[in-house]
């Protein structure tokens, strides 16, 4: 064996303190929070009176999804203002706290060991796609934390547990309602289903064909899309060589204005009906469509104009605050804050008393339910759907 | 049918558009930039302000598109090019990557993440052809990508400053001998690049009429592949590759759907690799212009350290959990242990025998789903899982790869990249076996004789064991008599097959050994996320453990170790700054980059 070249050393040894260096900064860093929220847990035994209570939410700042954690962020803000202009939790501030996940299945656990050591959080909400917030599931429901996924449809989601609750728009119920919009309503019977291929996508269309042949429609054309297609030109030349009289879009907003674009270029007309799922519904849809919008149809669970109080106050505060129409990820996320700060009002701030809270709530006021309660799967129940058409560039109430 | 031969050629335009900026670039810097896709985007953002904002007629936005791009090539130069010009080609594709990293990010800052309108400002004009129309802004596409071809053309073969950027690409000793600012062609190149991608970026915008700060990475994916098909460098095989790429596509979503459209895609460019590695339009008398595979990441001998510093470390770092009562930052590296092995396992390919894989993502994939199937449909126990997975992952990993093995440099990346790509792509189209892009959920934790190892500091020693097993295995490899046989592969295939070693062979077991640990890394991470879907494990993971590996050092099994651990950790002790967090992480990318070219752990030889 040789021996190590003298000449080297000094350099090493200053690389290997740099290392230690690096090395200890990180791991303070990654400790140091906990650190002093553990010293903070322990007088947390018996709060202050102005100790804020703590949401988690694990979800995308950047990133390829970081648009909708944007939008979340909307929602969180909103509600949040009107908790706490109420008094909050019991004279407590409610507060969030946002951890960036990117969507990425490898930082979310991490983010979810950090909520769970951290006695100040006492619910979580995220993340948004199926496999980042699953990959974090048995942590959040070992340690006893709920997590409430806000847009988690994947129809295992909430299987993980008794922590793992959903309040995201039901696909059980959407998919077979934009059936019965386009078979019994619209009158259409040759139906061209064009859907994102994704856990949601898959679980929605399976749901959406059974109910639309059990209302006597044909299935004349069946195609997935990946996520990151932007070219539907092909695609859109094999539904119309199918004939159909309606194309189905199982989409979400920015894939479905594409195709609403592009429909008109290989030579879909007037004579074929587009009927989206309620994920189209958002103002971006009209925007990113422009004219090509015009016309297509969607059925939601709330729309701004809907008169019932709860919409009418969440969508004026909205128009007041961002100067924009909400969208359906902004309503979903304000409707995860104020469940949960519900339940904290009357069932206590424990996380263990949070979840029993959930179980046992009813008649929660929300945008997307209307009055709605969590069934034996831990998602909401209670179908209420409004049809809504694109006219003039706006959505539009729309009746058969 | 004429219906998608339209489709085709319409699409086939767009990736013409992108195909000709990056074969351009390659073959005159000979660079392949990462940060290309973000100079497109970001071209697309400058012309959506001047028509939006400030509502400019297409040509002036198109002048400004073209002038702010160019300037942000030269600013791509001088910050991530230049200071890492002399460290090779591989370095440059880490720094261009953590400029791309920068650039992505800041956009999303200034412009928010959300995608914007961009509405077509030129007449609405078109005509019919059979079922489908073709709009001006199609003929302009077409107009845009063959005037600027041409014009380029001109420029390289009739002008001083064209005949010095292209005697600089042929051989750059030569050019600076005969006086030519080597310098000065570096920044032009760049500056044309940059305006060539901003171009393509705002007319692909323009046909879609939406951008968003992501819109780079798919659309050079496609070009890189346009690009490829026609011979890296050859600008007439660029557009035919594109026009073929694009009507490939068309028909097999007539066909098969639109799943599998990337899936043909990326079957059409291995089998043009295989077949006509110089592209569809290669001269017969064609020399080998590829770099030496082993010449392709920078050299360097790694340092040394006491002998029992391994043990130590190994020691401290399974008495940690003692110490360290907090389950975040055991997770932390537990997952960072995880990384550590794919990152290990890659360094074997590409440290140890010289051979850059892209795909590596397809073999961690490949022992996820494997140990996934197996205990949750099979019910087959973790231990058994956790031999029986790997072993069947690096099996059909090595089958997929044999062909590919004879392609070298580049070329053996590029397949690579595209094997990654199909495997994902498989696990999606594959319903009856992986559950399609449903994924599987409730996979167990992993358990030993009916003992759960549920808790983090479980899984935590868990991974480090599994890695500590890897590290071991590459370590011995490394030393006996078939390392030095890669190492041979690597310093120069012609001289190592004189000596008797048979190349596929020795790569296969290369690739073999390193499919089988990121395969046991997939399983590890199958088991502790407990559901994975075809997008679990995607490109994005390729990059960054190649990122990993070579931040560490070439051909340092503990530079590989510490540069995952060092990435994994990194972003999350840097979550206080929201936003900000990946342009640090770009930035200090860079900076580690600019002080240890030769990676952490290794010194210059």
């Amino acid at each position: 064996m040789t021996m190590p070249i003298r000449k080297g050393s000094a350099s090493r040894i200053r690389l290997a303190a740099l290392f230690a260096l690096a090395l200890a900064l990180v791991l303070t860093a990654c400790g140091k929070s906990n650190a002093a929220q553990t010293a903070q847990g322990g007088a947390g035994a018996s709060p202050a009176a102005t100790e804020p209570v703590l949401i988690g939410v694990t979800g995308p700042l950047t990133g390829d999804n970081a648009e909708y954690g944007k939008q979340w962020r909307k929602g969180f803000d909103l509600a949040l203002e009107e908790i706490n202009g109420d008094g909050g939790i019991d004279g407590r501030p409610l507060e969030y706290v946002f951890e960036d996940t990117q969507s990425d299945p490898k930082q979310t656990p991490a983010v979810a060991q950090k909520f769970v050591a951290n006695p100040k959080i006492v619910a979580v909400i995220g993340d948004f796609s199926s496999p980042a917030s699953m990959a974090a599931s048995p942590i959040y429901q070992r340690s006893g934390l709920v997590q409430l996924g806000i847009t988690n449809s994947h129809p295992e989601f909430t299987s993980t547990g008794d922590y793992i609750w959903s309040n995201t728009s039901n696909q059980k119920d959407d998919a077979p309602y934009l059936a019965q919009l386009a078979v019994s309503q619209l009158g259409k019977k040759r139906l061209a289903v064009l859907y994102l291929n994704t856990d949601w996508g898959k679980t929605t269309v399976d749901l959406f064909i059974g109910k639309a042949k059990e209302l006597g429609a044909e299935i004349v054309a069946q195609e997935a899309y990946l996520s990151n297609e932007k070219d539907f030109r092909p695609i859109l030349t094999k539904a119309l060589d199918a004939k159909p009289d309606a194309l189905i879009l199982i989409s979400y907003y920015n894939d479905g204005a594409l195709i609403a674009q592009q429909r008109q270029s290989v030579g879909f007309d007037e004579t074929v009906t587009v009927v989206g799922i309620g994920s189209i519904y958002s103002p971006q849809f009209i925007r990113l469509g422009g004219e090509a919008a015009e016309g297509v149809y969607t059925s939601t669970r709330f729309y701004p104009a809907d008169p019932r109080p709860e919409v009418r106050s969440f969508v004026e505060k909205y128009r007041e605050k961002y100067g924009e129409d909400p969208d359906t990820f902004a309503a979903v996320a304000y409707d995860g804050i104020k469940i949960l700060a519900r339940v904290m009002r009357e069932y206590g701030t424990e996380r263990k008393a949070i979840r029993d809270g959930l179980e046992a709530v009813r008649d929660l006021d929300t945008v997307l339910y209307g009055k709605a309660s969590f069934g034996p799967d831990r998602r909401l129940e209670n179908p209420h759907f409004v049809n809504l058409i694109v006219q003039n560039g706006k959505f539009e109430l729309w009746q058969p | 049918m004429l219906d998608q031969w339209i489709n085709g050629l319409v699409i086939g335009n767009l990736y013409m558009l992108t195909a000709i900026g990056i074969t351009q670039i390659y073959g005159v810097a000979g660079v392949v930039n990462f940060a290309h896709g973000s100079i497109y985007m970001f071209g697309a953002y400058i012309g959506w302000m001047a028509i939006t904002w400030w509502g400019w007629p297409l040509l002036p936005a198109i002048t400004l598109v073209l002038a702010g791009s160019a300037l942000l090539g030269l600013l791509l130069e001088r910050v991530a090019v230049r200071p890492f010009a002399r460290q090779g080609s591989t370095i440059l594709l880490l720094t261009t990557i953590a400029a791309g990293l920068i650039l992505d990010n800041a956009a999303q800052v200034i412009w928010g993440p959300q995608t914007q309108a961009l509405r077509n400002p030129l007449p609405h004009w078109h005509f019919r052809l059979g079922n489908s129309t073709v709009t001006l802004l199609d003929l302009f596409i077409l107009a845009c990508g063959v005037g600027t071809a041409l014009l380029l053309h001109l420029f390289l073969y009739r002008s001083r400053a064209g005949w010095a950027v292209r005697a600089t690409a042929q051989d750059r000793e030569a050019a600076l001998q005969m006086g030519i600012d080597a310098g000065r062609v570096s920044r032009l190149s760049f500056a044309l690049a940059g305006a060539f991608a901003g171009l393509s970026g705002l007319l692909v915008g323009l046909y879609f009429s939406n951008i968003y700060p992501m819109m780079g990475a798919s659309a050079t994916l496609k070009g890189t592949t346009a690009a490829l098909l026609g011979g890296l460098g050859n600008v007439p095989g660029a557009i035919l590759g594109a026009y073929v790429l694009g009507i490939v596509e068309a028909f097999s979503v007539e066909w098969l759907g639109a799943s599998y459209r990337n899936l043909v895609a990326v079957v059409l460019l291995i089998a043009v690799l295989l077949l006509k590695p110089r592209g569809l339009l290669a001269p017969r008398r064609a020399l080998n212009p590829e770099p030496t595979a082993g010449t392709f990441i920078p050299h360097g001998r790694p340092l040394r350290f006491p002998r029992w510093a391994a043990p130590a470390a190994a020691a401290a770092a399974f008495a940690l959990p003692l110490a360290l009562a907090n389950p975040y930052p055991l997770q932390v590296l537990a997952i960072g242990w995880a990384f550590a092995l794919m990152a290990v396992s890659l360094n074997l390919i590409s440290g140890t025998t010289g051979q850059i894989s892209l795909g590596h993502a397809g073999f961690v994939t490949l022992g996820a789903y494997a140990s996934a199937i197996f205990t949750s449909r099979l019910d087959l126990p973790f231990a058994a899982s956790l031999v029986i997975s790997p072993v069947i992952a690096a099996a059909i990993g090595v089958l997929l790869c044999y062909p590919a093995l004879r392609l070298r440099g580049q070329y053996l990346a590029i397949a690579t990249l595209g094997l990654g790509e199909a495997i994902s792509l498989i696990a999606l189209n594959w319903d009856a076996v992986t559950l399609g892009p449903l994924g599987i959920s409730n996979i167990r934790p992993p358990d030993f004789f009916g003992y759960e190892l549920v808790s983090p500091a479980a899984q935590y020693l868990l991974a480090l064991a599994i890695l500590l097993a890897g590290v071991w295995i590459v370590h011995r490899l490394g030393r006996s008599h078939l390392g030095r046989a890669l190492r041979a592969v690597r310093e120069d295939e012609v001289a190592a097959r004189a000596f008797g070693v048979g190349l596929s062979r020795y790569k296969s077991i290369a690739f073999g050994v390193s499919a089988f640990l990121a395969a046991l890394a997939g399983v590890l991470l199958a088991h502790s996320y407990s559901y994975i879907a075809p997008d679990t494990f995607t490109f994005a993971l390729s990059i960054q453990v190649l990122t990993m590996m070579i931040l560490g050092g070439r051909d340092n099994i503990a530079g590989a170790v510490l540069g995952a651990v060092l990435l994994i950790a990194l972003p999350e002790s840097i979550r206080f700054l929201g936003e900000y967090r990946f342009i640090l992480y770009g930035l200090l990318l860079i900076v580690m980059l600019r002080f240890r070219p030769y990676g952490l752990l290794n010194a210059r030889t």
